[in-house]
């Protein structure tokens, strides 16, 4: 396990140097628009020339240097978490990032508990009733849900909230709203703003944990183990509870790791949607501004992540199940 | 369904007795949509949406472009589209006729900027299609070289490709896909076809995954065993003894992939309009655009847009779903 554990961490050092050395050749690649943005802002300084901007762009970017030495520069700025400035503003990256990750990290966490909180139900319904009507009902929702994707259903509940709902209080826990409130200042205010995002995000990852439970709560169903527990005279919720669905969620487990990528891409999108002041809302506006230090900054950070919460996934997973050999 | 079983007879028997009668196209149809409904109901969406994309084809010779000359020839107005992309209406008082509610004139309504729906969403079909046929064959071919080497002769060169691409495919592929595009010049002119690349690139990793995975499958096989002791070489037994043993697979991954790629421009267009050219109809950039004016006003083209990807996203889930249970059995997951 100890020696799994190491291997693990040595693997994610160097999947972050291969994540850190494509952003780096990224911009190196073609740099021309990037350098371009980033002389843009500089024509209001006194007797400052296209050329000497650019040159100027150019230095603070790190792109006078030679390759080798561009590269030893880059990967210890990412090392110190030291990302650049921002082109707008100029304020470091990190700092923006970091000022930005509460209401980020409050929309994910929310969307995961709602996917547990419809998804593990459903599926063990939708299991233990294989092919009756609640079944094949639960499987259509969960096929719609899959199969449209969540910044449609989104769009559909922000028009049906604003032009049909308006006035019934409705519209202020599902629709977008200016103000922003974090949790700690005014927690009503707060949630009002998430439960939206957060219900329709987490309905369509609950819709993709529903099928793989379902599927895997029939395999464990058929297990010798589960007859035996029938054949003792056991209760049915304890039959399912304690010996279907404590061994059923462990893959669960692994595909909850797996889902936090998308669960991210889906954030990028619905914090844009509702207004939320997240670091997907940051992203698309650095795009649409082209200020790539942020793009490149928040990419790192979102790696970093991803790696060692999949690290931690894959722990938990043998600490749930000894019989997976680390090999 | 009255399929009757051959009966072996020995001796002179009439020939057209010896083997069970074939069942005909439309009967063959008709099974599939019986036996799965949900699946027909996808292919009918798909085969909807691709005749949405088809138009009197002018004899215009040239580099493909995007939308409307995507295979090197031009495409003129879509048969299905009433009128033309970009056209006005106004009503009686002169004043243009803005977010109408459908009528017989206008089936979806009128958008913002007194355009038909229907049309906009028809015209807008076909980039949403091309960028995923461009994106798709990208991904395809690529996906499918790597996987299929990397399958093949496994050791550390199929270990080192894993990681490398295992580290793309964790990643959100929305973020990977703007720091792609953020590093392409769009201030001056866009072009479609960068677009579609990048969307191929993101899908490169899924597609090999799956490539990979039926190629150490196929490659235990004994008829790649027997071509291997009759002395064909490695391209010779990949090109010709494992690649068509796993073409049913790779229409599945295209089909699927359709999807999403499909979804992935339409959302990419949607949150980052400056990313994508911004003439012509397209789904995601007119449905961004109809929700920045303000939903409350422009319903009928929100409408329209949203619906428009719904059901072609869920067409091509469902319709590869059904593909991948009749073809390919194995890949089914969950």
């Amino acid at each position: 396990m100890q020696q799994y554990i190491i291997r693990r961490m040595l693997l994610n050092g160097v999947v972050l140097l291969l994540v850190a050395t494509m952003v780096f050749a990224a911009l190196r690649v073609d740099s021309d628009q990037v350098v371009n943005r980033f002389a843009a802002g500089c024509f209001t300084d006194v007797g400052a020339d296209a050329e000497s901007c650019k040159d100027v762009a150019k230095n603070l970017l790190g792109l006078d240097e030679s390759i080798p030495k561009q590269y030893v520069d880059f990967m210890k700025n990412t090392l110190t978490l030291d990302f650049g400035k921002t082109f707008s503003e100029k304020k470091p990256v990190l700092h923006e990032i970091t000022s930005r990750a509460a209401p980020s990290i409050e929309l994910g966490l929310l969307q995961i508990v709602v996917a547990l909180l419809v998804g593990v139900p459903v599926g063990v319904i939708s299991a233990i009733r294989q092919d009756k009507w609640v079944d094949y009902i639960l499987r259509f929702v969960a096929i719609f849900f899959l199969g449209i994707p969540v910044f449609i259903i989104a769009v559909f509940v922000i028009l049906f909230t604003t032009r049909y709902a308006g006035g019934t209080g409705l519209d202020q826990w599902l629709g977008p709203g200016s103000e922003w409130k974090d949790i700690w200042e005014d927690p009503i205010k707060n949630l009002q703003r998430v439960t939206g995002p957060a219900l329709v995000g987490g309905l369509g990852t609950g819709a993709v944990l529903m099928r793989f439970l379902r599927s895997q709560m029939l395999e464990v169903m058929r297990q010798d183990y589960v007859r035996t527990a029938w054949a003792k005279g056991l209760r049915e919720r304890v039959v399912i509870v304690r010996h279907a669905l404590k061994n059923a969620l462990i893959p669960v487990l692994t595909v909850i790791g797996l889902l936090l990528g998308a669960v991210i891409s889906g954030n990028v999108i619905l914090e844009t949607q509702y207004n939320i002041p997240g670091i997907g809302f940051f992203v698309t506006s650095a795009a649409l501004q082209g200020d790539f230090p942020v793009i490149q900054g928040i990419v790192l950070v979102v790696a970093v992540m991803l790696v060692f919460i999949n690290l931690m996934v894959d722990i938990a997973y043998g600490w749930l199940d000894p019989r997976i050999r680390y090999s | 369904m009255a399929q009757e079983q051959a009966i072996p007879t020995i001796g002179p028997a009439a020939p057209e007795l010896a083997l069970p009668h074939r069942p005909g196209a439309i009967r063959n149809v008709l099974k599939f949509v019986r036996r799965k409904p949900l699946g027909a109901l996808g292919f009918f969406f798909v085969f909807f949406m691709i005749a949405m994309t088809l138009g009197t084809p002018k004899a215009e010779f040239g580099v493909p472009e995007l939308p409307h000359s995507p295979l090197g020839f031009k495409l003129g107005k879509p048969w299905l589209a009433p009128y033309g992309e970009e056209q006005n209406f106004k009503n009686v008082t002169g004043r243009l006729n803005t977010d109408a509610a459908p009528s017989t004139k206008h089936w979806l309504g009128t958008d913002g900027s007194g355009r038909d729906n229907w049309t906009r969403v028809v015209w807008g079909a076909r980039r949403s299609m091309f960028i995923g046929l461009w994106a798709l064959a990208l991904a395809t071919a690529i996906g499918t070289v790597i996987g299929v080497i990397s399958g093949y002769f496994r050791g550390w060169f199929d270990t080192a490709v894993q990681r490398l691409l295992d580290a793309l495919q964790s990643f959100p592929p929305l973020l990977t896909l703007i720091l792609i595009l953020s590093i392409t010049p769009f201030t001056s002119q866009p072009s479609l076809l960068v677009v579609s690349f990048a969307l191929g690139f993101v899908g490169i990793p899924q597609v090999q995954r799956i490539v990979r995975g039926v190629v150490l499958s196929t490659r235990e096989q004994q008829y790649v065993e027997a071509a291997r002791v009759i002395g064909a070489t490695d391209t010779r037994t990949m090109s010709f003894y494992i690649l068509p043993n796993i073409m049913a697979s790779i229409i599945v991954v295209f089909s699927t992939g359709l999807g999403v790629v499909i979804l992935a421009e339409a959302a990419l267009a949607f949150i980052v309009p400056q990313f994508v050219p911004q003439e012509g109809a397209s789904w995601g950039l007119d449905l961004g655009r109809a929700q920045r004016e303000g939903l409350d006003t422009h319903t009928w083209p929100v409408i329209a847009y949203a619906g428009a990807i719904a059901l072609a996203v869920l067409g091509f889930n469902l319709a590869g779903d059904a593909l991948r249970d009749v073809l390919d059995p194995r890949l089914r997951v969950g």
